[in-house]
């Protein structure tokens, strides 16, 4: 018995060793920061352009106001930018069923083979920034809003899919196998037994994947796709700042719409 | 009526619906301009691309001290972007909470609003607006990253804060307390945990958002990448996303592991 008697001794000895790894825990923690802050504030930035604070209130001053000669041309891009929106989120959805179905450890048909290779699929689609993705396609197929929505489809793959695999996984197995029994092929258990199981989370994801995209289909215009970050680049070439917050109102504007929509459609739904 | 002929109607039904659909999706596809074959080349496309152009993957360009060096910038700019992040996001979400906020009628409009206008732009239009602002370099970056972050945690934070049992806050409220009293020991013990996880999350989204802001004039890879897209350097450009890729599943795979110990510390 002896051996496993705790005592105070050892506990407390235990415990001090335990705080005293958590003070060097927070002690390097601190370090970084002080590290991070001389790097960055002290050594990268360049105190003598950016001058007093007067001149930054300055330069904070320009954005000022807003343009209202410039706001009629904005609706078309803000319609472009929802509809990019919309595509790219089906686009996705189409494109993240056939890897969803790969990477289900209990529907791949070719076990771990395929399993890995959708696992690598998803985790590229999602690691890859968007602006990435909007780079690569306007290289593959030319400028305009082609490429934003195949960027956004291929971003929105990763998640979406994720989210489908993961519910098939825990899926109910009775009706799965009752249909199994009666003689059912692989589809008939996938659209009889699995799909009507997965349904409401699924639109619930893409309702919240669609409400991202539209966040990310604003800047898709800065690499070369269309929408209103087009028209925020323009803007900011043009030095006109009163545009520039005119246009930032538009986006902001435009999600909160979908944030308002999402919500609703989600409770509707639920 | 029998049934033969409600199937028959459901069917009709059916195919108008989706026709209609197919239509509108035609009709956007007009509208935005979109040629249908180059949309349905777009895959082939894409495919060739990546094999004849981004194909022989220049390696030995991402193990350059310089390239190395900004991965660290990156690394710093995300980390700071965080923590200061994540100090003003808290303040934030504690006034943006509906049921523990100090002052209903401003103070939990101020958080909402602020953390609703920062969640609202997307990260490298920040960069764009601290870069005109501070000028390039990393500064620029840490403030994007630091309004991206305030976006971010704030929402996950305050919906976390008005999910806590209000019960022991009002016992330890009635019990004399002050606010900050109700904070510390009736909320804080309650969203530690979730805290942390959210924490850990942030982190992972801020590093995968500080790899590409610098592709707006804020210090790090992103740089880097904007010079060798803007020189064609394919070979090169297609070693950096792969650097990223690399980078992320290992921030990924850190930040899964810590989350797995705190869950197991706290059971």
């Amino acid at each position: 018995m002896s051996g496993y008697q705790l005592t105070i001794d050892d506990y407390s000895k235990q415990n001090s060793s335990k705080i005293l790894k958590k003070i060097i825990f927070y002690i390097l923690l601190i370090i970084i920061i002080f590290l991070s802050v001389y790097f960055i504030i002290i050594l990268d930035t360049d105190w003598h352009r950016i001058g007093s604070g007067a001149s930054i209130l300055k330069q904070l001053s320009y954005f000022i106001g807003l343009d209202v000669k410039i706001m009629p041309h904005l609706i078309l891009p803000a319609f472009e930018t929802f509809l990019m929106a919309c595509l790219g989120t089906m686009l996705g959805l189409i494109l993240s069923l056939p890897v969803a179905w790969l990477g289900a450890k209990n529907v791949t048909p070719l076990g771990a083979v395929s399993f890995g290779f959708a696992r690598m699929l998803m985790t590229i689609s999602r690691s890859v920034h968007e602006i990435i993705w909007a780079l690569i396609f306007v290289g593959a197929v030319g400028l305009g809003a082609l490429p934003g929505i195949l960027a956004l489809a291929f971003r929105s793959v990763g998640f979406i899919s994720k989210i489908i695999s993961e519910n098939i996984e825990g899926a109910d197995k009775k009706p799965i196998e009752a249909i199994k029994a009666a003689g059912g092929s692989g589809f008939d258990v996938m659209y009889y037994g699995i799909i009507p199981q997965i349904l409401p989370t699924v639109i619930g994801t893409i309702i919240f994947e669609w409400d991202i995209n539209i966040r990310r289909s604003a800047v898709m215009g800065l690499v070369g796709a269309g929408g209103l970050g087009l028209a925020f680049f323009r803007q900011m070439h043009m030095s006109n700042y009163p545009g520039v917050t005119t246009v930032i109102l538009f986006i902001v504007g435009l999600i909160v719409i979908g944030e308002i929509l999402s919500h609703y459609l989600r409770k509707k739904i639920i | 009526m029998n049934n033969n002929e409600i199937y028959k109607r459901n069917n009709a039904k059916n195919f108008i619906y989706i026709s209609l659909f197919f239509f509108i999706i035609y009709l956007c596809f007009l509208y935005l301009g979109i040629d249908f074959e180059r949309f349905f080349s777009a895959l082939g496309r894409f495919g060739s691309l990546i094999a004849n152009r981004y194909y022989p993957v220049e390696i030995p360009y991402v193990l350059e001290p310089g390239y190395l060096g900004s991965i660290l910038d990156s690394i710093q700019m995300g980390y700071l972007g965080l923590v200061i992040g994540v100090i003003i996001a808290s303040v934030l979400a504690y006034f943006a909470a509906s049921n523990i906020t100090p002052s209903k009628k401003i103070g939990y409009w101020i958080g909402k609003f602020f953390i609703i206008f920062s969640r609202s732009i997307h990260e490298t239009i920040w960069t764009i607006l601290f870069v005109t602002i501070v000028g390039f370099g990393m500064l620029a970056g840490t403030m994007a990253l630091t309004m991206y972050c305030i976006g971010f945690f704030g929402k996950l934070f305050s919906e976390e804060l008005e999910n806590v049992d209000m019960k022991l806050v009002e016992t330890i409220r009635s019990n004399g307390a002050n606010e900050i009293q109700v904070f510390a020991f009736g909320v804080w013990p309650q969203v530690k945990t979730a805290f942390t996880g959210i924490l850990i999350y942030t982190w992972d989204v801020c590093f995968r958002a500080s790899t590409i802001i610098g592709f707006f004039g804020a210090g790090g890879m992103g740089w880097y990448l904007k010079r060798n897209v803007l020189q064609l350097e394919y070979a090169r450009t297609s070693a950096i996303i792969l650097s990223i890729i690399v980078l992320v599943i290992f921030s990924e795979a850190l930040s899964a592991y810590m989350r797995d110990k705190i869950y197991k510390e706290t059971q």
